[in-house]
């Protein structure tokens, strides 16, 4: 095995992201499960300045949603770019420094927030990188946009559509977290605003770029339908935005926006069904018959379905005072999230052989692991759900009976209610580290000792044979 | 015959029935034979010109709702096969769809993402933003006016992440609005909005020093440093790590609230 630090081309570069994807995704699943442990035991667990719940939270945010989003962004449009445009990618050593540069700032930001952990703001960006980092996704930007004019494919495949979308919204979510706090309304525009740009949109659209990838080229089947590929991307690109805002309904938000975004998530069943759709219409084609690759991704898809059905129901009108400041929010960022987390395992298994030459062996581990990995996925979104719907119950109904539970008194009440789902979300949050590793191992496995096979050539990678 | 037919396929990189039946309909409307035909498209000469018009139309050139995403070349060239259908029909239809194909066109597409982000930036965020400002601006009590020891206590409670946990906000809801003083919108400093909180995982403190026992100084001080010894059934971090100032500027803002975010 070879990688080569100074890349000369994609290929190169796949190489050294491959290899490291998997322990930062090890990594944000070790500080997940610290924080959990933190916030259920922290009265009995040692404490300090870094380790206690309000730093972990924090920290857990900037790697997940920082660190290891700029990190799969960065490896997703290096490999599925080149090849969804039909060429080489331009001006490549430029590129290789911006994507570097970006996931350079964003690691150091984490090391930043061990040396000075008190100005490790809400969702990890630090004031002195911010400006920085908008240059450099800039730029990311205006080089994919080059890219995108010199295409040599004629028409502009999905996978691609995705990534320009994500990485346009992950500039305008970074350009909000700069505005300024002025009056408390501020509060929850920038933080809602943030959420859904560069949560909803930035995260379900690397995951929609490599699903589509991966149920055409992975799985080998044609795809159904470009026009439903095209509603989904178009629906999703201009409803996702608006869809946080109901989370903080009845708070000092305008009503207008709160409406406007309860209306607008309950018309994301248009963008799910033509995704539903195409997904199983399309997978009816598969001439690739190895069955954990498909449970990866279907998994994947559940997950990715089950985050915009909580969207929809959250926009039910009398859910929404129930759901809004609740941990139902949660189920709907780490939705996302995980979706994202769930199709890169297949999306790394698939590359191993491509990139490395080294075949990929589906054992009875990564059988085990793929179980492992979805149910415990499944069950932290499902428990995550109940707990925000547990205490908006239990708020609601103590405010009513005029024991204000919100402010202390009948907490007790509440949190036996939500505790018990919080010490499961710990074990689970462990079996996901512990799948994490697993998928780490695997793939080093694979990387490291798998038996030689043919690997593709830069021009494959670019679908460009003319080269 | 075959050797040429699959020198020319490979010339071509076009499958082979593709390029048999091109040069059959080829040899029939020019009157040569197909071996003719075919040699001439090897030597890349005349005819050849023609062939590769096959090679480079994609799927969604002859049905754009079939588009292959990813696909493999040669399943894209097996979708171009116009069934014994003459050349010159076939790049007629070709070259009436590709007029229709460069309507995805880069730039469009571009234009279109920039645009939809740029309508989202300024109608879901930069207009509705400043106009709630404006309106704060126009009506009376427009500030919440807090101490220098409260805003550096505010500091602390925000680089501690306790907003993580804990709201100060009351809603303008029914089952909110009855139990305390409802969040309104008014102009502050950066930290004391920020501190107003995201998500109710513990109780909210819009109005804790107005309520026992969170009113009392010395009750507080020891919660927060060793939480166990006050209330073991919730856990709750402790903050014994702080310096002396720091935990007095904690105690500070948090026995001011209930009169700043009325």
């Amino acid at each position: 095995m070879k990688i080569k630090l100074i890349p000369n081309n994609e290929q190169d570069l796949s190489k050294v992201f491959i290899f490291l994807l998997p322990l930062v995704v090890l990594l944000s699943a070790s500080i997940n499960f610290l924080k959990d442990a933190f916030r259920s035991f922290s009265n009995v667990l040692p404490g300090n300045q870094v380790l206690n719940y309000g730093f972990l939270d924090k920290l857990s945010n900037q790697i997940s949603f920082n660190f290891l989003f700029s990190f799969i962004l960065v490896v997703t449009v290096v490999y599925l770019l080149s090849k969804s445009l039909g060429r080489s990618i331009i001006i490549f050593p430029l590129f290789f420094l911006t994507g570097l540069g970006l996931i350079g700032i964003e690691f150091i930001d984490v090391v930043l927030a061990f040396i000075s952990p008190e100005q490790l703001l809400d969702l990890g960006n630090t004031s002195v990188l911010l400006l920085i980092k908008i240059l450099l996704v800039g730029a990311f930007l205006g080089l994919i946009l080059l890219n995108f004019l010199a295409k040599k494919e004629p028409s502009i495949f999905l996978s691609s559509q995705f990534l320009l979308g994500a990485v346009v919204f992950y500039l305008i979510s970074l350009l909000i977290y700069r505005s300024e706090y002025t009056v408390m309304s501020d509060n929850f525009f920038i933080n809602s605003m943030y959420l859904s740009t560069h949560i909803y949109v930035g995260c379900s659209f690397v995951f929609l770029s490599i699903f589509y990838f991966l149920i055409t080229k992975g799985m080998q089947a044609t795809l159904f339908s470009k026009t439903l590929g095209t509603i989904s991307f178009w629906g999703y690109l201009f409803l996702l935005p608006w869809t946080g805002f109901k989370y903080f309904y009845g708070t000092t938000l305008p009503d207008w926006i709160e409406n406007v975004s309860i209306y607008l998530s309950l018309s994301l069943i248009i963008p799910l069904l033509a995704l539903i759709v195409n997904y199983s219409k399309t997978i009816a084609t598969k001439e690739n018959k190895e069955p954990v690759f498909s449970v990866l991704i279907s998994f994947a898809f559940v997950v990715f379905g089950l985050t915009n059905v909580l969207q929809i129901i959250s926009s039910i009108s009398n859910v929404t005072p129930i759901v809004s400041l609740t941990n139902f929010e949660y189920s709907v960022r780490y939705g996302y999230m995980y979706s994202l987390i769930l199709i890169l395992i297949p999306f790394v298994y698939h590359l191993v052989p491509k990139i490395y030459g080294r075949e990929f062996i589906y054992g009875r581990l990564e059988t085990l692991n793929a179980y492992l990995l979805g149910t415990s996925v499944i069950a932290t979104l499902s428990l995550n759900t109940l707990i925000g719907i547990n205490s908006g119950f239990s708020w609601n109904a103590g405010a009513n009976a005029g024991n204000p539970t919100i402010y202390g008194e009948g907490f007790l009440i509440t949190w036996s209610l939500i505790s018990t789902p919080y010490t499961f979300i710990l074990f689970l949050s462990l079996l996901f580290l512990l799948s994490t590793f697993l998928f780490t191992l695997s793939t080093l496995k694979a990387i490291i000792g798998g038996s030689v096979t043919e690997s593709e050539t830069v021009s494959e990678i670019s679908g460009d044979n003319d080269e | 015959m075959s050797e040429l037919l699959a020198k020319v396929a490979e010339i071509l990189g076009a499958p082979e029935t593709l390029v048999q039946r091109s040069a059959e309909a080829r040899a029939e409307a020019s009157g040569n034979t197909v071996e003719e035909v075919l040699q001439s498209w090897a030597g890349g000469e005349a005819i050849a010109a023609s062939a590769p018009v096959v090679e480079e139309a994609p799927v969604e050139e002859v049905k754009e709702e079939v588009v292959v995403e990813e696909a493999p070349v040669e399943e894209v060239k097996e979708e171009v096969v116009v069934e014994e259908a003459p050349l010159e029909t076939m790049e007629k239809v070709i070259e009436e769809e590709s007029v229709e194909l460069k309507k995805e066109s880069s730039l469009i597409f571009i234009a279109g993402v920039l645009g939809v982000a740029m309508f989202t930036y300024f109608f879901a965020f930069a207009i509705p933003k400043n106009q709630s400002a404006d309106l704060v601006a126009e009506s009376l009590n427009n500030e919440v006016v807090v101490s220098q020891e409260v805003l550096k206590g505010a500091q602390v409670y925000n680089d501690l992440n306790c907003q993580s946990c804990h709201t100060q906000n009351v809603r303008l809801l029914i089952p909110d609005s009855q139990n305390g003083k409802i969040l309104k919108n008014k102009f502050a400093d950066e930290i004391i909005i920020k501190n107003t909180g995201l998500l109710r995982l513990g109780p909210d403190l819009s109005t804790s020093a107005t309520r026992e026992p969170t009113n009392n100084e010395k009750w507080l001080t020891r919660y927060l440093t060793d939480s166990a010894s006050v209330r073991d059934t919730i856990p709750h971090p402790n903050y014994d790590f702080l310096s002396t100032s720091d935990l007095d500027y904690l105690l500070t803002y948090l026995l001011s609230l209930g009169e700043v975010n009325e």
